[in-house]
Parts: structure tokens; C-alpha cells; sequence
């Protein structure tokens, strides 16, 4: 057995070298770039530190559009999560209705985003109802899937021990199924997460007026001398979606701490 | 750990009356092509706080038939009388204290707040609730392991907790379905004494034991309800007077040896039939 404290100084450093390894790459790609006689590789390819530059000269437009795809991803996120939680429960109440549901959630996520995005702007008519939908939609397929294997995971004896308390649907719902569903909830949230964000940016993409995806295109279709943006707010899209899953993996820790991959402290 | 105290005011086995009675129990899974027998014709009958083992090979049924009497799964044919009720209207009124071959203690709950489940369920006020877990957390003697999760309990300590649980909210009876098969044999002999003393605390409780353990069904045990398997039917049900308490020294005991060696002359003699 190795200590965990020298496990987890190794992973630091791996990582650190990781990091700086892609930075000189990048500086290497760049310059070499730079070297040709491409007059605008300066913008295909910035410098790195010139990237984070731009993000503190646009730093109010940045963060603006920053905070609309967060804050509508984080929303539809949460819908998505509840939507999936209840249509999971309801899906287990009885075989037929999962196996009569579950062909048109396999179908629903058969639908390419880039179709969906266009019918629900027609359908709403607004971009900050699109983005929500769009962001509750990715959510609620993978916490449906999860959750539905979830509830399914506590072992016949432990429904038989429930019975002989003679506790109902419901309580063997909230006593049972639903925190031994925890640990695939998380695995689905986890997923969904980041996905959640991608999908609010992609309806900036195709048409919308703001948010990431917005700045991204505007940058784009303003010329060469705007690109270093492009790569500013991708960035800012991955910090934030990197953030999300971290976030998702904190609250893990703090509500479903009980799982064998989250112990601490052995046995006897 | 406390000594046996409290006696059991046991008359002869044979005198005291049925709290369990099984006439003819018969058991079928599936249908068609792929009906199976489980259980054909058993008839026994179970004294008023007494220990009465279910013993046979795998495959005889007797995990089913402790379901059957708990109420947990529907006779096919035959009756089962629990203190002249059906086993379901019995488990509804809570009469049942379970324990499983595994302990299935919920992870996410503490010894503790595993114990307080089943009085969480039934809705027993907050003060009796305290006083009943942290008593029968005393009984199987985890008083220091109130606030630990079962994931850092052994196995032993574990099925002590599941034990615990089953007599928490005071059922009349406990239904214990091998409930030390998955522990090694040291322990699993510890806690056949242990379960003598924690019994003797709670006199009139009646125990139905499931076990495949010869040994472990003369020890424990004040009837044995002998099965073969495929389909199960009753063997033989023979009664058990090694006095009381019982404690290792028992396993000693001429009667014991004789009682385990009649057993097993049964059950081999069927199985080279």
C-alpha cells in the first residue's frame, strides 16, 4: 500500500507537467506559425499569453456572456434534473410503462441537437427559453437513464425487509430506492453537467444574441483581428465546464458520502 | 458481555401451544413448462416462544418457507396459521422481525439510524425510539460502534446489527433466514451463543432459524424441522431436549452428538436413496 499523501503529490505534479508540456507545444506550434509567411497566424494561432490578455481587456464583455450560459445552463440543468428524477420513478412503478417509455427515450436522444435547436427557437420564440430547454434536454436523458438503473440497485432482501415493516411505495421510495439510487444519479450528473453548458452555447451558435457561443461567432465574423476572442471564450467555456463536474463531484461528496469509492476510514 | 440471566420458563416442548401452524404447504414457481415444485405437502407446527430450525441441503425450499410464514410471498396451496391469523395480515401488523444471510444494513445510515429504521417506519415517537435503539444496540453489544457506518463493521458485528434492527420494534417473532452462513466458522459459532443470550432477553419471542448447519440447528434449536429437497417436503421433525441454557459446553453433550448423528443418518440415508 502507498500513502495516499504521496499518491495524490504525484498526481499534482503529473498533471503540473502535463499542463506545461501543452503550453510549450502550443508556443513551439505558434511560433512556428508565426515564422511562415502567413500574415494572419497570429490570429489562427495566438501566444497563449496573449489570449489571456485579451480576456483581461474584454473582461465585462467576456464575463457577460459568460454569465448567460452559465446561469441558463445551470437552470436547465436543474429542470432536466428534476424532469428525470420523476420520469425515473415513474418508469419503475411498473415494467410496462418502462418498456413503453423507454423506446421514446432512446429515440428522444436519437435527435441531433443541431435539429432540435432550430425547431425549439421556432417553438419559443425566445433565445433564453431555447437555451433552457435545450440544456434541461441533454440533462434529462442521462439522469433518466442513471436513475432508472438507480432505483433498481438495492437487493431483493433489502424490498423484502421493507415489506416486513410494512412500508409502502412511498416509503420504500424515500427510504430506500432513493438514496441507493444516489451514487447513479451523480454518475448521470456528472455527465450531464458539462453538457448542460455546451448545449446553451450551441443555441448562441445558431442564431442566438448572446452568451459564449454568441461571442464566438461575433468575433468571428468581425475579421481576423477579433480571432484571439474566439479563443478566449472557449476557454471561458471550458473553465466552466470543468468547474460544473467538479461541482457536481463536491456535492457527491457531501450528500452521498457513503460509497465505496468516497470511504474514508477502513474496517475492522 | 453479560451472562445468560433471564430463564426461559420452557415447559416441555410438546405442551405448549402452536403459535405457527403449517397444514400441507405447498409452493409452485412458475408455470407451464417451467413450473417448479418448490415446496409440497409440509406440515409443522411451531410452540409459543420457542426455537424452531428449518434444516435441509440447497434447493429444499426453506428459505421460501420462512417467506411463506413472514408473509412475504403467497402460499400455492395448504395453510400457514400465525397465531390464528394469515401471515400477511401478520406482517402488516408488524410481527416479524427479519434477518437475511446478508445483513443488508443500509449504507448511508449509521448503526445507529440503522437499528431506528423499522421504528422510524412505524412512527414511534422520538424518546422511545432513542431508548429502544441504544437499548437493543447494548443487547448485541455495539455500544461503541453507535455512530459507525456498517461498511466499517466486520461481518459478525454487522449481522449483530441486523439483529439489533430485527428486535427493535419488538416483534413476537424473528425469522432468520442462515443468518451466519456467509460468516467463518469462529465467528459463526460465537454468534450461535450470542443468539442464545440476546433470545433469553427477550423472552416469548419465537425464533424460526433457517440453516443447512446440523451442529448449529442441535445447538440453537428446540424443534428441528428436517427437509429434503426437490420437491421440499418434511422429513422428520424432531425435538431437542438438551436442557437450557445452552451454552459450548452443549456441543458436547451425549444428547447433542446423538440428536446430530440421527440427522445426519436422515438426510444421507435419503441422499444415497
Amino acid at each position: 500500500m502507498t500513502e495516499p499523501g504521496y499518491n495524490r503529490t504525484r498526481e499534482a505534479l503529473i498533471t503540473a507537467a502535463i499542463v506545461v508540456g501543452v503550453l510549450a507545444l502550443w508556443y513551439l506550434a505558434a511560433g512556428i506559425l508565426a515564422a511562415g509567411d502567413d500574415p494572419l497566424a497570429n490570429s489562427k494561432l495566438p501566444y497563449p499569453h496573449v489570449i489571456v490578455e485579451r480576456f483581461f481587456d474584454d473582461f465585462s464583455e467576456v464575463t457577460s456572456a459568460a454569465w448567460t450560459s452559465l446561469s441558463t445552463a445551470l437552470i436547465g440543468f436543474a429542470i432536466g434534473t428534476a424532469v428525470g428524477i420523476v420520469l425515473s420513478v415513474i418508469m419503475v412503478q411498473a415494467a410496462w410503462i418502462e418498456s413503453a417509455v423507454m423506446p421514446y427515450l432512446l429515440a428522444a436522444q436519437m435527435v441531433p441537437m443541431i435539429a432540435l435547436v432550430p425547431i425549439s427557437q421556432t417553438v419559443f420564440k425566445n433565445d433564453t427559453a431555447t437555451r433552457l430547454f435545450i440544456a434541461a434536454f441533454i440533462t434529462f436523458f442521462s439522469v433518466t437513464v442513471a436513475v432508472v438503473r438507480g432505483l433498481k440497485a438495492a437487493p431483493p432482501p433489502a424490498r423484502e425487509l421493507m415489506r416486513s415493516y410494512n412500508a409502502g411505495r412511498l416509503r420504500t421510495l424515500r427510504y430506500l430506492d432513493l438514496p441507493a439510487a444516489m451514487p447513479m444519479l451523480f454518475s448521470g450528473l456528472r455527465v450531464a453537467a458539462p453538457l448542460s453548458l455546451v448545449g446553451s452555447v450551441l443555441v448562441d451558435l445558431m442564431g442566438g444574441s448572446q452568451g459564449l457561443g454568441y461571442l464566438m461567432l461575433a468575433a468571428q465574423t468581425f475579421g481576423p483581428a477579433q480571432a484571439t476572442l474566439v479563443w478566449v471564450a472557449m476557454f471561458v467555456l471550458l473553465a466552466l465546464g470543468f468547474l460544473l463536474a467538479q461541482a457536481v463531484v463536491m456535492a457527491e461528496k457531501v450528500l452521498a458520502p457513503w460509497q465505496p469509492a468516497m470511504r474514508q476510514g477502513g474496517g475492522h | 458481555m453479560k451472562e445468560a440471566t433471564v430463564q426461559h420458563d420452557h415447559g416441555a416442548i410438546a405442551t405448549r401451544s402452536a403459535t405457527v401452524v403449517a397444514t400441507g404447504v405447498g409452493k409452485v414457481f412458475g408455470s407451464g413448462a417451467n413450473k417448479v415444485q418448490a415446496l409440497d405437502d409440509v406440515s409443522f407446527e411451531v410452540p409459543q416462544g420457542s426455537f424452531v430450525s428449518i434444516l435441509g441441503p440447497s434447493g429444499c425450499g426453506k428459505s421460501t418457507l420462512l417467506r411463506l410464514i413472514a408473509g412475504l410471498q403467497p402460499i400455492s396451496s395448504g395453510e400457514i396459521q400465525v397465531n390464528d391469523h394469515t401471515p400477511d395480515e401478520m406482517r402488516k401488523a408488524r410481527e416479524f422481525g427479519i434477518v437475511f444471510q446478508q445483513p443488508i444494513l443500509f449504507d448511508w445510515r449509521t448503526v445507529e439510524q440503522n437499528v431506528a429504521l423499522p421504528l422510524q417506519l412505524i412512527g414511534t415517537p422520538k424518546e422511545e425510539r432513542k431508548r429502544r435503539v441504544s437499548e437493543n444496540i447494548e443487547l448485541v453489544g455495539l455500544s461503541d460502534f453507535r455512530k459507525h457506518r456498517p461498511w466499517q463493521l466486520s461481518g459478525g458485528m454487522q449481522q449483530r446489527v441486523a439483529i439489533a434492527r430485527a428486535l427493535a420494534f419488538g416483534p413476537r417473532f424473528l425469522m432468520m433466514d442462515e443468518p451466519f452462513g456467509a460468516l467463518d466458522m469462529m465467528t459463526r459459532e460465537r454468534m450461535q451463543t450470542e443468539l442464545l443470550r440476546i433470545w433469553a432477553s427477550r423472552p416469548g419471542t419465537t425464533i424460526v432459524f433457517i440453516t443447512h448447519s446440523i451442529s448449529e440447528a442441535v445447538l440453537l434449536s428446540d424443534r428441528i424441522v428436517v427437509m429434503s429437497a426437490r420437491p421440499g417436503r418434511v422429513m422428520r421433525v424432531i425435538d431437542v431436549d438438551i436442557e437450557r441454557p445452552r451454552t459450548d459446553e452443549a456441543r458436547k453433550d451425549e444428547r447433542f452428538l446423538e440428536i446430530e448423528a440421527e440427522i445426519r443418518d436422515l438426510i444421507f440415508s435419503q441422499e444415497h436413496a
